[in-house]
């Protein structure tokens, strides 16, 4: 019997200890933090971002230390910037209510999911818009007619993605409800996708830039146009993010970061040439890719149809509780709708 | 009377064990020393278990869920009988060949370092995509380490009972299920565990990054409650697959290992 | 089964080598003849290395060789029930498998599927061998001397042509070795059953033995006589001090 107490004692002190070794080092941030940080030593900035053209502004602004220079001027400061790629919206989520994450770039429906839960941030700005489209292998499928209530699969990159939303957007707009397709769904990552579609394994594809130009070069398979329609090139795609606490208790930062995206994506459209070069090899690509990529997306600062987006989420089940205005999902300096 | 002592006092330490971490979870839930988004990212134990009544009541997409359980032990099953079976075929026609041995013997070493989820490109070209495609990555988890704790079991094999077999005028395939299956049972006890371990971890990492709609599992509900920031529903989820780990491993496995090997006095 | 030959076993020109072909190579066996008459309880004696293992396993079919092995007359390289070995490992009986069980498996692979006919005999061979009741036992709950017990009941239950002994009492204690000997001649003589028993224990082989054996290196047989002192033998039986003496003096 002693024994067991003697246990049940060392968990319990284990516990104590443990949580008081956090408390010590959460007073520490939250009293401290921001403005003594700010005040003394270099501001440190943590960014997360995503891989592939659609974030290729953020290259540049990495690259050519756009943050850090547009800080030094507003504050006379220096700023730290510390670059994180995360593989999935949903993790960057995670990282920003820990705490660990001060801003990050992701998908619009992601950023709409955060916003809505609560997580801390509003959406700083827009980044990219792209093409996508849903390519079929098979000669009888011309619509969605053909799609519902058949077996034909449908790869797409998850549940509940933005590829998974601008389906049930296309399907509303068509007259059918927006889950009519969901059970068709496969979810796989989008070279897997292709693979699948071109090796005639799953019948549809829904996909993005780059891999929906490289299907569409494709002889033997066909677009069906009512998701191309649904969402293009125009719309919020990939979006920043910024926690609230940055934006509240250094606005200099803020604003050098809102600077360095916008700098950057005026850089990319006025010379893509240039652009294209620097970012090349963070995606991976040869020049001439790179280059024809960055041609076909759209990068701009402003939203275009985000809140929209959002209503027709909540309206859709995408997401539990639906913002009640534009303003509710970006801070004020952003603009579009 | 020791026995049963040792039993209670298992017992006692693990269910101290168990609370006291769980204190901690809570300790660290309420303190919000995770942030200020702390409820977000580490729900309490009240959250949880709110959230675990709601996945079976709620679900995701209207599904309770019981389907996307039944859906993955379904699959499970399918593919850890083949690869058992599988296991077996290929162990017992290396006790036969001597060529088929050492052929098998590589294939069993680089196959088993082959993470399943990278084959997933080649799995979809070869079967499609359809549920199989889960099954087979289960196989592909299982077979391996079954394959080669069964094969060495069989290596292991006291020479006196092939002998004694022999004698008796067992040859061939009727030695191998003879004596050779029976005296490898303690080997072939623990590649199930290893085997049924691995199996359910590797169903739920493919379930994780491909998901059939149409037969949804507990990894697509997993990945369902990340994407949607549900993490109180997510934790819930874990203490499933946790639980169900629980119940296979007293449930079946253990009362395989109390019937046979415990029961021959065979156990290492 | 038809025709009777004259001797149970007969053994020609069997040799035997090890690692043929290799700087290890060692002939153990090197031209033995052997006959053996029916129901002859056969010893064998010999120093280590000698082969007699290696002879007994050749006979049991377990091994290659050159030559032949003759059962009934017929060749016999393989192994098979007419000729059921007794190891002196203990741990001979199938662990996964009941005392009972261990003793019908045999016999059901032999195509006797009548559960009447094979508890009848389970029960006949383990009272012949003193262990009646003792049919659901597993063999880890079983003492050396009862596992070999059971092995010398699941050899009888067969009813084979030759039983062939390699040192099964070696293991045990000299009063469990005693009360086995003591069991195992009441049991030859009583069956219609040709033993083979290998042994360094001089007093065991005098005390089992009709015929006595001395091997030397290589197999080769330095002693062969019927042992004639009147049974049951005990050292102070007539002739046993003498009969020890001259197989001591062949054996070193």
């Amino acid at each position: 019997m002693k024994k067991k107490i003697l246990a049940l004692a060392t968990c319990i002190c284990l516990a104590v200890s443990l949580a008081g070794c956090g408390g010590k080092e959460e007073s520490r941030e939250t009293s401290g933090g921001q403005e003594e940080s700010a005040d003394k030593e270099a501001a440190t900035l943590n960014i997360a971002y995503q891989y592939g053209v659609a974030y290729a502004p953020l290259s540049i602004v990495k690259e050519q230390g756009l943050i850090e220079k547009a800080y030094e001027e507003a504050a006379g400061k220096k700023v730290t910037v510390t670059w994180n790629q995360m593989s999935s919206g949903a993790d960057i989520n995670t990282g920003i209510s820990a705490g660990s994450i001060d801003a990050g770039f992701m998908g619009a429906a992601p950023a709409i999911t955060g916003v809505t839960k609560g997580v801390g941030y509003k959406i700083f700005t827009n980044l990219s818009g792209q093409e996508h489209g849903l390519m079929t292998n098979d000669e009888n499928i011309q619509s969605f007619e053909d799609l519902i209530g058949s077996s034909n699969q449908i790869a797409l990159v998850n549940i509940g993605s933005i590829q998974h939303i601008m389906l049930a957007m296309a399907l509303e707009n068509a007259g059918y409800d927006p889950h009519a397709l969901d059970a068709n769904i496969v979810a796989m990552a989008h070279p897997d996708g292709m693979a699948a579609l071109e090796s005639g394994n799953a019948s549809c594809h829904l996909t993005s830039n780059p891999y929906i130009f490289k299907e569409r070069q494709e002889e033997n398979l066909h677009e069906i146009m009512d998701v191309t329609n649904a969402w293009g090139i125009d719309d919020t795609f990939i979006v920043g993010v910024a926690s609230e606490t940055m934006h509240d208790n250094d606005p200099e930062l803020y604003q050098a970061l809102c600077g360095a995206i916008e700098e950057a994506v005026d850089f990319i459209n006025g010379n893509p040439e240039e652009a294209a070069k620097i970012t090349c090899e963070f995606d991976g690509n040869s020049e001439e890719e790179e280059l024809e990529y960055i041609q076909k997306s759209k990068y701009s600062i402003e939203t275009s149809h985000l809140f929209e987006l959002a209503s027709f989420m909540a309206r859709t089940d995408f997401i539990e509780t639906a913002p009640e205005s534009y303003e509710d999902l970006v801070f004020d300096n952003v603009s579009g709708d | 009377m020791d026995e049963k002592k040792r039993k209670i006092h298992a017992f006692a330490a693990r269910a101290i064990f168990i609370i006291a971490l769980l204190l901690i979870w809570e300790y660290v839930a309420r303190s919000g020393m995770m942030g200020e988004k702390s409820e977000l990212i580490f729900p309490s134990l009240e959250a949880i278990g709110d959230a675990f009544i709601r996945n079976f009541i709620q679900g995701y997409a209207g599904i309770s869920l019981w389907v996307y359980i039944g859906n993955s032990m379904r699959l499970l099953l399918e593919g850890l009988l083949i690869g058992i079976l599988l296991a077996f075929l290929l162990s017992g026609l290396s006790m036969v060949s001597q060529t088929f041995y050492d052929i098998c013997n590589l294939v069993i070493s680089v196959f088993d370092l082959l993470p399943g989820v990278a084959l997933l490109p080649v799995v979809i070209i070869i079967f499609g995509v359809k549920p199989g495609v889960i099954v087979f990555l289960v196989v592909h988890a299982v077979l391996w380490p079954m394959s080669r704790n069964v094969l060495d079991g069989f290596l292991a094999v006291p020479k006196i009972y092939v002998e004694a077999g022999m004698n008796m005028g067992l040859k061939g395939a009727s030695l191998l299920w003879g004596v050779y299956f029976p005296a490898a049972t303690s080997y072939i006890v623990s590649g199930l565990k290893v085997g049924w371990a691995r199996a359910w971890r590797g169903l739920l990492s493919a379930e994780m990054i491909f998901g059939v709609a149409s037969c949804p599992g507990i990894g697509l509900f997993i990945n369902q409650m990340r994407t949607n920031m549900n993490n109180a529903e997510m934790y819930a989820t874990l203490v499933v697959i946790i639980i169900i780990g629980l119940v296979v491993q007293y449930g079946v496995l253990s009362p395989i290992e109390n019937c046979t090997v415990k029961k021959w006095g065979m156990s290492k | 089964m038809t025709k009777e030959e004259k001797y149970i076993l007969e053994i020609r020109n069997l040799s035997k080598i090890f690692d043929a072909d290799t700087e290890k190579e060692k002939e153990v066996l090197k031209n033995v003849n052997l006959k053996v008459d029916r129901n002859e309880f056969l010893c064998m004696l010999g120093p280590s290395g000698c082969g007699k293992t290696t002879l007994l396993r050749c006979i049991a079919g377990f091994e290659s060789y050159d030559g032949s092995v003759l059962v009934n007359g017929t060749e016999r390289p393989r192994p098979g029930t007419d000729r059921i070995m007794v190891f002196q490992d203990f741990n001979q009986l199938f662990p996964w498998k009941t005392v009972e069980k261990n003793i019908q498996y045999p016999l059901k692979l032999q195509g006797i599927r009548d559960k009447a006919e094979l508890k009848q005999r389970t029960r006949e061979v383990l009272s012949k061998v003193k262990l009646s009741g003792h049919e659901k036992y597993y063999p880890y709950q079983l003492s050396g001397g009862m596992k070999q017990r059971v092995a010398i009941a699941k050899a009888l239950a067969l009813r084979p042509e030759i039983i062939l002994m390699d040192e099964p009492f070696a293991a045990l204690d000299a009063m469990t070795r005693n009360e086995l000997q003591g069991e195992l001649l009441r049991i030859s003589m009583e069956e219609k059953c040709t033993f083979i028993f290998i042994t360094h224990n001089i007093q065991e082989a005098i005390v089992l033995g009709t015929r006595i054996l001395v091997l030397a290196e290589g197999g080769r047989i330095v002693v062969d006589e019927k042992n004639t002192i009147k049974r049951p033998v005990t050292p102070a039986s007539e002739g046993y001090g003498e009969t020890w003496e001259r197989l001591h003096s062949a054996l070193y």
